[in-house]
């Protein structure tokens, strides 16, 4: 198999979403090198830790917080995927997203749910991030990591509906914040594994 | 069907027995009855736009394969192999010459004749033993286009597509045709709800009177300019040919200035006045009238607003186009694309592209709160109380079926059909009439194709 070749199959996590995205010229570009960081690099410790902390905010939809822990110039991107035939070079509908959102968008999203009138949520769902496969990456800045993850999301609404479950990749570029002191979320790329999902809408974040 | 007669009677007197919404008899009469004849949308020329291009879509189950040619002719072929009926193409959408099915190596070209036909003297003694001359995948029987949205029909005696569409196409071109060029079409996003097609359909098609209420939070946030969604009631619903839809009244101002008003750009505004008719132009400049929901029976629809998509005074409009696709009596496939003028600025598109998902779509956020709803309406209806229940959908009607208000005037509307300024179920009456009248004929049987043999064969 060539390269190019193999360069045109799923990753499963990451990839040129971002940069192709109408929406994502303000973009940070930074890419990984190199092979996954070892467990026990600090780096990697830090990038876990957050993603456990953020599943948590996501879960309890203290969605505030969370927005507190996005950058100014975030890309915060779910594509649509589509079946395509092996090698046909890509895997998302072109031009189209779920979420295609900067940190204006998100913000309009969080304040909707501080409304009284976000039916959607009300009562809320009951959510349960489930984040695993966690795999952290240098970047050419030390200042930035790569962190892959898969993210499994159980969504339970009253009492008799079934439970929703959407599964993902995630890439996500981790930015240290300017004080030193910890990491903000500056690039997501959320690669859903269902071309038609099961859930009625997209009123969470993944 | 005759205990069902009494249902359809209730029905066409606007008043809805509510297990409709979820109900097993039901269902298979709207599969055998309506949509084995109406005509269905499935897609956009824009989105197949090269020879060789093509996307599978559905009607119920159905799965189609809507491929352009090399002659640049665009088919809707049925995906099912001649041979022992596998699925040919089991992409979503692509580009190729020809589908080979991965049983027994059957192949077609993208115009869907057969072309390959492993051992076909030795299997079968050539034509002798199979006509392999001339046959194609099943096309389907029926297929029409108007302004680029590609329609089949079941039935191969379907009238043409304007005529079913009627007085309908003077709106559609709203959507669909804001420069010679219309539009281009990106998506679908599609996801699975718990709720039955028909309620989506209704709702876009005249529903106004649930805007203030569950979409009170968009106006909150300030992601729509209009300062409240009790101006809805300022609008006016219409009824035209076999489909209708909604309107917002805008301010005064001439047909320039209330263009502006929603967003749009002057380039974009030129090109409507050269595509628009006088009428057309006057419903906006004259009227005072901007269209926003719609849906086409049975289950297209399109929706058109116009949203703050930055942290500015400025909005900006969008267009989504969508299809209800029917899974079961109680869940529905929405398929949601986003629709833009293919001559629209670069910038305008992309900003057009983010109103959209900051408002319909699997994430938008009027979408979310109408979804939460019509799943739960979906529910509940399909118990044994529900059948108790009637509905009242005769907002707008009085008891002696009067109407509260008159109609428009033409010199206060001048489009085609029948409006009415404020709240009302007028059109999810007509859209329930058309449903009745549909699941009232019986189902006819349909030719039956004898692939390979003498008699009739399905030719290029």
């Amino acid at each position: 198999m060539t390269s190019a070749r193999a360069r045109q199959r799923p990753t499963g996590n990451g990839g040129p979403y971002s940069a192709e995205s109408a929406l994502g010229g303000h973009a940070p570009a930074l890419q990984r090198t190199g092979r996954s960081l070892p467990f026990s690099d600090e780096r990697h410790l830090q990038a876990h830790h957050w993603l456990v902390e953020e599943a948590y905010l996501l879960d309890a939809q203290h969605y505030d917080e969370w927005l507190d822990l996005l950058t100014d110039d975030i890309h915060y991107l779910m594509p649509v995927r589509v079946s395509t035939a092996l090698g046909a070079g890509y895997d998302s509908a072109p031009g189209m997203a779920h979420f295609d959102e900067n940190k204006y968008s998100l913000s309009r999203r969080v304040a909707r749910f501080a409304t009284e009138h976000a039916w959607t949520e009300d009562p809320p769902s009951r959510l349960r991030h489930y984040v695993t496969n966690v795999r952290t990456f240098a970047t050419e800045d030390p200042g930035h990591v790569v962190v892959d993850s898969a993210v499994l999301l159980y969504r339970s609404r009253g009492d008799v509906r079934e439970a929703a479950v959407v599964s993902a990749g995630r890439e996500d570029l981790l930015r240290r914040a300017s004080d030193g002191e910890g990491w903000l979320l500056a690039r997501r790329t959320i690669l859903v594994d269902d071309a038609v999902l099961r859930t009625q809408n997209l009123a969470i974040f993944l | 069907m005759d205990d069902q007669s009494h249902l359809l009677e209730e029905v066409r007197r606007g008043m809805i027995p509510a297990h409709i919404y979820n109900d097993e008899e039901v269902f298979r009469l709207e599969r055998e009855r309506l949509f084995s004849r109406a005509w269905v949308f499935v897609g956009h020329e824009s989105e197949i736009p090269q020879p060789g291009d093509y996307v599978v879509r559905r009607v119920l189950e159905d799965s189609f394969i809507v491929a352009r040619g090399e002659d640049h002719q665009v088919r809707a072929l049925f995906n099912m192999c001649l041979h022992r009926g596998m699925q040919v193409c089991r992409a979503e959408m692509g580009h190729a010459s020809h589908f080979r099915c991965p049983y027994h190596g059957w192949s077609y070209r993208n115009d869907g004749r057969l072309v390959g036909l492993p051992f076909h003297k030795e299997a079968y003694g050539g034509e002798a033993g199979f006509r392999r001359k001339s046959q194609t995948l099943l096309p389907a029987p029926a297929l029409d286009t108007y302004n680029g949205l590609i329609f089949v029909s079941m039935d191969p005696d379907a009238p043409p597509l304007r005529d079913y569409l009627g007085d309908f196409a003077f709106y559609l071109d709203y959507y669909t045709r804001q420069s010679p060029s219309g539009i281009e079409l990106r998506g679908p996003q599609r996801w699975r709800v718990k709720a039955n097609w028909k309620i989506g359909a209704e709702n876009f098609a005249g529903d106004m009177y649930h805007t203030p209420q569950t979409h009170t939070s968009v106006v909150e946030i300030g992601l729509f300019r209009e300062p409240k969604a009790e101006k809805r009631k300022d609008g006016c619903t219409y009824w035209a040919g076999n489909g209708g839809g909604t309107t917002y009244k805008l301010p005064p101002g001439t047909l320039e200035e209330r263009l502006r008003y929603v967003g749009y750009p002057d380039v974009m505004i030129e090109r409507m006045k050269q595509v628009w008719s006088p009428e057309q132009l006057d419903l906006v400049g004259h009227d005072g009238f901007m269209v926003s929901a719609a849906s086409v029976f049975p289950n297209l629809s399109f929706v058109h607003n116009w949203p703050r998509v930055e942290d500015s005074d400025d909005v900006l409009p969008f267009i989504s186009i969508r299809t209800w696709q029917p899974v079961g009596p109680d869940e529905t496939e929405v398929l949601s694309w986003f629709a833009v003028d293919a001559e629209a600025p670069e910038e305008y598109k992309a900003l057009s592209y983010k109103a959209y998902l900051m408002c319909f779509g699997s994430t938008g956020m009027f979408e979310q709160d109408d979804v939460e709803n019509w799943v739960s309406l979906t529910s509940t209806a399909g118990g044994s109380m529900a059948r108790r229940l009637l509905l009242n959908s005769r907002m707008g009607l009085l008891e002696d079926d009067a109407t509260v208000v008159p109609p428009l005037p033409p010199e206060r509307f001048s489009g085609p059909g029948e409006a009415y300024v404020g709240y009302g179920e007028y059109n999810q009456r007509h859209l329930l009439r058309r449903w009745a009248d549909y699941l009232e004929r019986p189902a006819e049987s349909a030719e039956r194709i004898h692939v390979g043999r003498g008699g009739k064969a399905v030719t290029a």
